[in-house]
């Protein structure tokens, strides 16, 4: 009780002080200090920052590292508070870096614009234009993009299912019909009873409309825009245009026809898997890197039969043979600076040079893989876990897996980039990660990138909220058989006019005049 | 309660007929609350495709604990549930305290200026600054990585406090002015009277305040970098990766036993609160406490 | 204030109730200790409480957390505009009254009638037993009851979705999906999580009755009904009223996690409330001056709900919250 009182008081007297404190602004010392702070998303528990990892990292780094790890879910959240603390860190991960809060501070000052900046840091030059374009902010770079696959859609289907009913990989949209259909009807796990289906569909978390789901998949090989698409000099969005209608006319027939689960309205997308590996649906549309999960999850259930249960093909053409194929954003947020503590040229390139070091091939491997010899060895060009037993080689890898990943910006999360890849145990697995090598290539050339990815339209962030769910929430109503084609059609008609148009617009002016 | 009733008013047919409806009816709501957490008991110890594959069950078929081992190999956890205990157990008492102390006044319908701290309170039920600007002046107070941020800017419970207060107010005053004419300051009466008087509602409300900062993520989440000083429930939620559908093992593939996980750091996270119960009942059993009032 | 409506112990209160108005300087003087008791709650509430309200002129900003209150543009009522004339305002604002009409019928008297009858319960060891085990649904956050909601409720293997089905027949009904289902479920989902908590502020209030009054009913002759009505119910009745009085200021308020949850693309038109609106504004726009506007507007509502609700509670002859 005394204590407590005699804190409120020191409380009171701190807050009067702290005031004053701000009034003047304080003369920080200015960031040529040895120590670099970071604020970096976070997947498990926290790294010990005397750990053997961080002592690596900043070996490497050359600078003694402080890093505040916050926990992935609530990023957003601290990423404001600290946006609003004034206090920002040298270097922070921005996961959001399209949104409003990020951009608006970007461009009061609060970071370095980077635009081209990196070009003469050899492993911070952006090494492929459609993600420097993608990561961009209305023409201009706020931070060094932390690389994904660029191309990493592919459909994943029951290996032994096909088998048994002598199917091959589909490549149309019209043979993936065929195989659902014939999963559905044909009992491919020949138990005796019709109990499954083809296609599995999740509920999707977030209304936006173009957030690169399986029905965003099956509209583009169908030839409807990625999100946005010229037609005819016009901007239009994926929905308005007869490619669309195709596309969802395609999916209501799988689903009209049982091919597709019934919950596809409401499966949580953490239990996607579920009904896949349990045999009860046979196809997933979604990113390459599902499968390393699904083998996993086989492996636990059938052990000596997993290598066979599992095939994969990339996107799909449509039934006039013409293929197009659905990209992904190519980046994952992106590293800024800070410029309340860096703040001159010299300090940046000084922080640009450590950004470099940690980019190299050696960084990446750094990150992504850990220390050669001690947690992990290279075998046939892959990684290998070793000394497994070793507590410390434990805390290792979790520190690896879960943290210090976070801060690549060449490799990324399950896929290798310049670290390496970890050897997957079964030689199916090694092939099939070939495979998405090859298919990512290979779709790459049919991509329909989406050309208003590096654009903020005002009109659309303001009024995301009513416009996002509208044609979200027709077309699963008009699957779902709730709304006619008609209704749908009037639904467009409400999204151009709570503001769509203006959204429209607004994206056409940016790209004319930005000329990318 | 123990009630010593005499059995006789309990013998009629109505009266009979009732108790068995009521047995049932508890009996029934009891088995309603408890098979999806028996569910979440057994899930904890199966296997992930056991968990896809069976919609519901209450005994796995192949047992597992390799989640739990998982859970308590990181020192972290035991850490964290350590710190916990500590913060929620001072922070529980400095809570009550504080209600408590602010409540016994505010019953006292003579005390000049009473209605403006009360409407000042209860204001506080509806209008908050948000997140931002609390965060701020924790900053400000110079609490931030300091336990006591999980602590003080939740340390009164406008509701709690109401209604602590109107429970004072149903208290018998004779004793108090016994007290009183004895000499007892008010804070004596509060101190030595009112108090002990309390057991069931301090119990009540202990728990109340002790839950709440026992299950609050976001405090320690904003206010507290220095991730040796995190509470059970950032870890708990870092490790059944709350958001992993979505940015985890979808974009970066990340194989987590997310489903057998999630349920074992449920069932760790809630059981050492739930020995908090017991105690309080032993309260609620004793019951009679304003019956030895006499009036 | 209304004594002649206060209960008898109150008129019983003896040397400190004074007619007479008393100057500042003897009040503080004559009851030092009871303010000096009020003081450090006092200051909590100005420093913890208080002091952050400064956020709430970001509701007339467009608030950007790194410019601050200062640097941030003042955009006076457009936030405000924007919330009652946006196209979504109405259908936010039904499903919201909807889903507190919902409460106050089904939430609110549940764990009432739960504590009343565990009350009525005599064998100590299944009192005890049931009390220990409806409480603990408190604890699974929002996240898992979902998951358990689902897993009961699918429309392909849930188990309580089946066993209806197996009873009724007819087509299956997919509970979790579909619009006229959502509130039935939120509301279940609400009893399920959250009765067997609301219990215990009731129990410990019904341990507060005087053994005496029961004594003396029984001796004039009341059985155990009129018992029940004339000791238990009036002794837990100031509870009720409180309890009811501050609930309403949150009618407005839905649990935000529980709803985004269970919404799915069939039914957001029947769940989208204030609370998930501002979820959507959030991702979109950043949203913190959007979200303090309707933290506003809801704040008034519930400051009208509150003192609308004690005026009547008094009007009802009851004691209300002062």
């Amino acid at each position: 009780m005394n204590l407590t009182s005699r804190r409120l008081l020191a409380g009171l007297l701190a807050i009067s002080t702290a005031t004053a404190a701000t009034a003047c602004s304080s003369g920080d010392e200015p960031g040529a200090t040895n120590e670099l702070t970071m604020m970096v998303p976070l997947f498990g528990t926290a790294p010990d920052p005397a750990g053997e990892m961080q002592k690596a990292v900043e070996k490497l780094a050359g600078k003694k590292l402080r890093i505040t790890w916050v926990p992935n879910a609530e990023y957003g959240d601290k990423t404001n508070v600290t946006l609003a603390s004034d206090k920002l860190p040298d270097l922070m991960v921005v996961q959001d870096q399209k949104g409003p809060s990020f951009v608006k501070a970007a461009e009061a000052g609060a970071f370095w614009d980077l635009t081209g900046k990196l070009d003469k840091y050899p492993n911070l030059k952006p090494r492929n234009e459609q993600t420097r374009l993608n990561s961009s902010v209305n023409g201009r770079t706020f931070g060094v993009y932390r690389v994904r696959p660029l191309l990493r859609s592919a459909v994943l289907l029951r290996k032994d299912w096909l088998d048994k009913l002598g199917l091959r990989p589909p490549k149309t949209t019209d043979d993936l019909y065929e195989i659902a259909k014939a999963f559905t009807e044909k009992d491919p796990d020949g138990n005796g009873k019709k109990d499954t289906y083809g296609l599995i569909i999740p509920k999707w978390p977030t209304p936006v409309f173009n957030s690169s789901n399986p029905y965003n998949a099956i509209d583009v090989w169908f030839g409807a825009p990625n999100g946005f698409g010229m037609r005819g000099g016009r901007l239009v969005p994926e929905f308005d245009t007869p490619e669309f209608f195709a596309a969802n006319r395609y999916i209501k027939k799988m689903i009209d026809e049982g091919l597709v689960n019934r919950d596809f309205a409401t499966l949580d997308t953490g239990k996607w898997n579920d009904p896949f590996v349990q045999g009860k649906g046979g196809i997933i549309i979604d990113v390459n890197v599902r499968a390393t999960q699904l083998y996993g999850l086989l492996k636990e259930k059938d052990p000596d039969r997993y290598t066979d249960m599992l095939a994969m093909t990339g996107n799909l053409a449509r039934p006039d043979g013409q293929k197009f194929s659905l990209p992904f954003t190519g980046y994952n947020g992106v590293l800024a600076i800070s410029k309340q503590t860096i703040r001159t040229d010299a300090q940046l390139d000084e922080v640009l040079k450590v950004l470099d070091r940690l980019a190299s091939k050696e960084g990446a491997v750094l990150l992504t893989n850990g220390i050669e010899g001690r947690n992990f060895r290279v075998e046939d060009g892959y990684a290998v876990h070793i000394n497994e037993d070793d507590p410390a080689v434990k805390t290792m890898n979790n520190d690896v897996d879960y943290a210090f990943i976070q801060l690549g910006t060449t490799a990324s999360v399950g896929v290798g980039g310049d670290a390496y890849a970890w050897k997957p145990a079964s030689k199916a697995e090694q092939d099939n990660l070939r495979l998405r090598a090859e298919l990512e290539k290979l779709d790459l050339q049919t991509a329909v990138h989406d050309p208003t990815l590096p654009y903020i339209s005002p009109a659309l962030t303001a009024k995301g909220a009513t416009l996002n769910p509208i044609v979200t929430d027709a077309r699963v109503k008009y699957l779902a058989g709730e709304i006619t084609e008609e209704q749908l059609k009037a639904e467009i008609k409400r999204w151009y006019d709570s503001g769509g148009s203006q959204a429209v617009t607004e994206f056409q002016d940016l790209i004319a005049k930005g000329g990318n | 309660m123990s009630l010593r009733r005499p059995p006789g008013e309990y013998r009629s047919p109505g009266s009979r007929l009732f108790d068995i409806l009521n047995v049932a009816l508890l009996l029934g709501l009891a088995l309603v609350t408890v098979l999806p957490l028996l569910y979440v008991l057994a899930a904890s110890f199966a296997t992930e495709s056991e968990i896809a594959s069976r919609p519901f069950f209450l005994w796995p078929r192949r047992f597992i604990t390799s989640t739990y081992e998982y859970i308590f190999e990181t020192g972290t956890f035991v850490r964290a549930l350590i710190t916990t205990i500590c913060v929620t157990a001072a922070g529980m008492v400095i809570q009550v305290l504080l209600t408590f102390t602010m409540a016994y006044p505010l019953a006292k319908r003579y005390l000049p200026g009473r209605a403006l701290v009360l409407n000042l309170v209860i204001f506080t039920i509806v209008f908050s600054g948000g997140l931002i600007p609390t965060y701020l002046v924790v900053r400000d107070l110079g609490l931030l990585d300091t336990y006591w941020a999980l602590i003080l800017p939740l340390a009164i419970n406008p509701f709690y406090l109401i209604i602590v207060k109107s429970f004072f107010q149903e208290l018998p005053q004779t004793l108090e002015e016994a007290a009183r004419i004895d000499g007892c300051s008010e804070f004596g009466v509060f101190w030595r009277i009112v108090l002990p008087l309390s057991k069931p509602i301090i119990a009540t409300f202990s728990l109340f305040y002790a839950v709440a900062i026992w299950n609050d993520y976001m405090s320690p989440l904003l206010y507290i970098d220095d991730t040796r000083k995190w509470t059970l429930q950032v870890i708990v939620r870092q490790l059944t990766g709350a958001d992993a559908e979505n940015a985890l093992s979808r974009l970066d593939s990340v194989l987590f036993p997310v489903e057998g996980m999630k349920f074992a750091v449920v069932v760790i996270a809630t059981l050492p609160i739930l020995f908090f119960y017991p105690f309080l009942q032993k309260h609620f059993a004793k019951g009679v406490l304003i019956g030895s009032v006499k009036e | 204030m209304a004594t002649d409506l206060a209960p008898p112990e109150v008129k019983a209160v003896p040397a400190p109730v004074r007619r007479t108005r008393m100057s500042p300087r003897t009040a503080l003087l004559r009851y030092r200790w009871l303010y000096l008791m009020v003081l450090p709650g006092l200051a909590y509430f100005l420093v913890f409480k208080y002091l952050p309200m400064r956020g709430l002129t970001i509701a007339f900003q467009d608030f950007v957390p790194f410019l601050g209150y200062e640097g941030s543009q003042w955009v006076g009522l457009k936030h405000f505009e924007e919330l009652f004339t946006g196209p979504d305002f109405g259908r936010l604002l039904g499903n919201t009254l909807i889903l507190a009409a919902l409460t106050i019928v089904f939430a609110f008297p549940a764990p009432i009638v739960v504590a009343l009858l565990l009350n009525e319960l005599r064998l100590g060891v299944l009192k005890r037993a049931v009390q220990s085990l409806i409480y603990i649904p408190h604890f699974l956050s929002w996240t898992i009851v979902a998951s358990l909601t689902y897993l009961l409720f699918s429309v392909d293997y849930g188990v309580i979705a089946g066993l209806v089905h197996g009873v009724v027949g007819g087509t299956r009904v997919d509970y979790v999906a579909q619009a006229e289902w959502f509130r039935p479920v939120i509301v279940l989902q609400t009893l399920w999580k959250s009765t067997g908590w609301g219990t215990i502020i009731y129990l410990a209030a019904l341990a507060g009755v005087n053994a005496d009054l029961y004594e003396a009913a029984r001796i004039d002759g009341a059985g155990r009904w009129r018992q029940f009505w004339h000791v238990t119910l009036p002794a837990i009745r100031p509870t009720i009223v409180v309890m009811a009085i501050l609930t309403s200021g949150h009618l407005l308020d839905n649990s935000f996690e529980q709803i985004w949850l269970m919404t799915n693309s069939l039914n957001r038109s029947v769940a989208d409330v204030f609370d998930t609106y501002v979820y959507y504004v959030g991702i979109t726009q950043g949203g913190y001056s959007y979200a303090t506007a309707v933290g506003l507007f809801k704040g008034v509502a519930g400051v009208l709900l509150i003192f609308g609700c004690n005026w009547l509670a008094k009007r009802l002859g009851q004691r209300g919250l002062f």
